[in-house]
């Protein structure tokens, strides 16, 4: 996406979920917020693979660690500011998985449909862990009574103050990810996505700007697994699974691979549709999910958001 | 060894029962032309890509400055200060031409070369912001030339950087190369003929994988043997 109409549609966005408190009521805001916290969680799946073409399956490994970290340490009785601990140990111990996952895959030459599936393993490992670990993990039921973001004396507990957070830190991080991409990061991970050889005879160390990226990607993801346990109260299995490892490929998928603010669309959009559709038959969703991601794999290969640019491009042959 | 600017001492490479090259030796300056000829099969690229440090040669070492290079990472080598020009060329076909120039420069510690004299150089100022998937065979080779210069090299290796070219064109790359060749020590593999003439370098003759003459061109070029070389005679 070009600069300035992904400035435009970032400004939009922000007005629109800034202006929403207004008129809806705190049940759609609560459930809009948790939707926003799996958009964060979708761009930083989107930052790894939109830049790099490479797909990691196992991406809810640390959206989950985070998770986990921050329900763990956030829990532990007399520790000072025990919410922006876990959020920093979420996001660390996250960072230092994919450091070392990254280190030994990227730099021993893992590329491609390989890494898919070795993160894929690494999914269902983690999830294994979170199950039969029960004495730290609290197995299949997780924890509860995870307490509320609170940062010394600033209680983000509310419907509307936890919303505003969310969507502050949602602002931020999808500017800082953008700049990231549009400038010399972003460029350089574009050559070594094109012509990876090409990149390291100019100079390039690819193996470390791919671990690296992978590094702050999955950092990303920790912030948001930590972010809604804080919100949720409440860590379980599911969170660090292989469902939730395909869903976030969905909503990228859906909402445009590559364009940051696409896959934020693409998780709201998606889980409003699942709640629907489960509200008159749960067995359902599955399938349905399914589906929905053969048909973009075939027919919107871009993104959801692709069909503005295909309907433009449709009058343009027209008029021509 | 000693740490004289390029040297491949008694080159061998095997690759399974085939002997691509054996015993060849290569040494030369700083800021020197070298062109490399022999027939379709003689080695020249593999001689290469030995050269470059790509393939670790079976028998021998190559050094730059006095450092051994064989096997040592494409980026560090890259570091050192030695680009390639690769025979297919390869761009980021994502990229724009500015883009393409950027990310070469970016790869370097240093950068001797202002973007607007690369562009001009490489005559695609008007292309600046086309994608590199867009342009003709002829600039994508000239884009490729430019990214190599844009890392501020200290020794080019070309791998047939004519090929698919106009001869106006190779008359081009021709004048653009003794250009460069006031900054910096070029190396080119190319089997145009009509090229290597214009180039005047000093040129290794490969033949079935061995060293089989070098000297100035006008004196391979009358050589009898050379080119019952490259008619099939030999």
């Amino acid at each position: 996406m070009r600069d300035p109409s992904w400035l435009i549609a970032f400004a939009i966005g922000l007005l629109l979920l800034a202006l929403l408190p207004t008129w809806v009521d705190s049940y759609n805001l609560t459930v809009l917020r948790d939707a926003l916290i799996f958009g964060l969680f979708a761009a930083s799946l989107d930052f790894f693979w939109g830049r790099t073409g490479i797909l990691c399956f196992g991406h809810s490994v640390f959206f989950g660690l985070g998770a986990y970290i921050m329900a763990l340490v956030s829990m532990t009785p007399d520790i000072p500011l025990p919410s922006l601990l876990g959020l920093l140990a979420g996001i660390t111990g996250a960072g230092l998985l994919a450091g070392a996952v990254g280190y030994f895959l990227f730099f021993g030459g893992v590329r491609g449909s390989y890494f898919t599936i070795v993160t894929l393993a690494l999914s269902v490992i983690a999830q294994q862990v979170a199950v039969s670990w029960s004495s730290v993990t609290g197995g299949d039921t997780g924890l509860i009574g995870i307490p509320p973001l609170m940062f010394g004396g600033l209680d983000l507990s509310g419907d509307v103050a936890s919303y505003f957070t969310v969507v502050a830190l949602l602002a931020t991080v999808l500017l800082g990810l953008w700049a990231l991409s549009r400038g010399r990061w972003g460029r350089i991970l574009t050559a070594i996505s094109d012509n990876e050889m090409r990149a390291a005879a100019l100079g390039h160390n690819a193996a470390l700007r791919l671990t690296m990226t992978f590094v702050i990607s999955a950092s990303t993801a920790a912030l948001a697994g930590a972010l809604y346990v804080a919100m949720a109260g409440l860590v379980a299995p599911d969170l660090i699974g292989l469902l939730l490892a395909t869903e976030v490929i969905v909503w990228v998928a859906v909402g445009g691979r590559g364009t940051l603010i696409g896959p934020v669309v693409g998780a709201v959009l998606v889980q409003r549709a699942q709640q629907e559709i489960s509200s008159f038959n749960p067995s359902l969703w599955p399938l349905i999910i399914g589906c929905v991601f053969v048909l973009i794999v075939f027919l919107l290969p871009e993104g959801v958001l692709s069909i503005g640019t295909r309907i433009r491009a449709l009058f343009r042959r027209g008029a021509a | 060894m000693s740490s004289s600017f390029l040297r491949a001492e008694k080159i061998g490479m095997r690759f399974g029962g085939l002997q691509v090259l054996s015993d060849i030796d290569l040494e030369i300056g700083e800021r020197s032309l070298t062109a490399i000829i022999g027939p379709n099969g003689a080695g020249k690229s593999t001689f290469l890509n030995v050269l470059t440090g790509v393939l670790r040669p079976t028998e021998g070492v190559v050094a730059f400055r006095g450092q051994a290079i064989g096997g040592l990472p494409l980026h560090r080598i890259a570091r050192l200060g030695i680009a390639r020009k690769f025979q297919i060329p390869s761009i980021f076909s994502s990229l724009t031409v500015v883009e393409n120039l950027q990310v070469a420069r970016w790869g370097s510690a240093r950068t001797e070369w202002p973007e607007d004299e690369l562009l001009e150089m490489i005559g695609l100022r008007d292309r600046r912001s086309v994608q590199g998937a867009e342009l003709a065979h002829g600039e994508k080779q000239w884009l490729e030339i430019g990214m190599a210069i844009a890392s501020s090299p200290t020794l080019l290796l070309l791998d047939e950087p004519t090929a698919g070219m106009t001869p106006q064109e190779t008359a081009d790359t021709a004048a653009l190369i003794h250009r460069l060749n006031k900054k910096l020590a070029v190396i080119a593999v190319e089997h145009d003929i009509s090229f290597v003439r214009a180039l005047g370098a000093d040129t290794l003759v490969l033949h079935q994988g061995r060293f089989f003459r070098q000297g100035p061109f006008a004196e391979i070029e009358a050589d009898e043997a050379v080119r019952d070389v490259y008619l099939g005679r030999r």
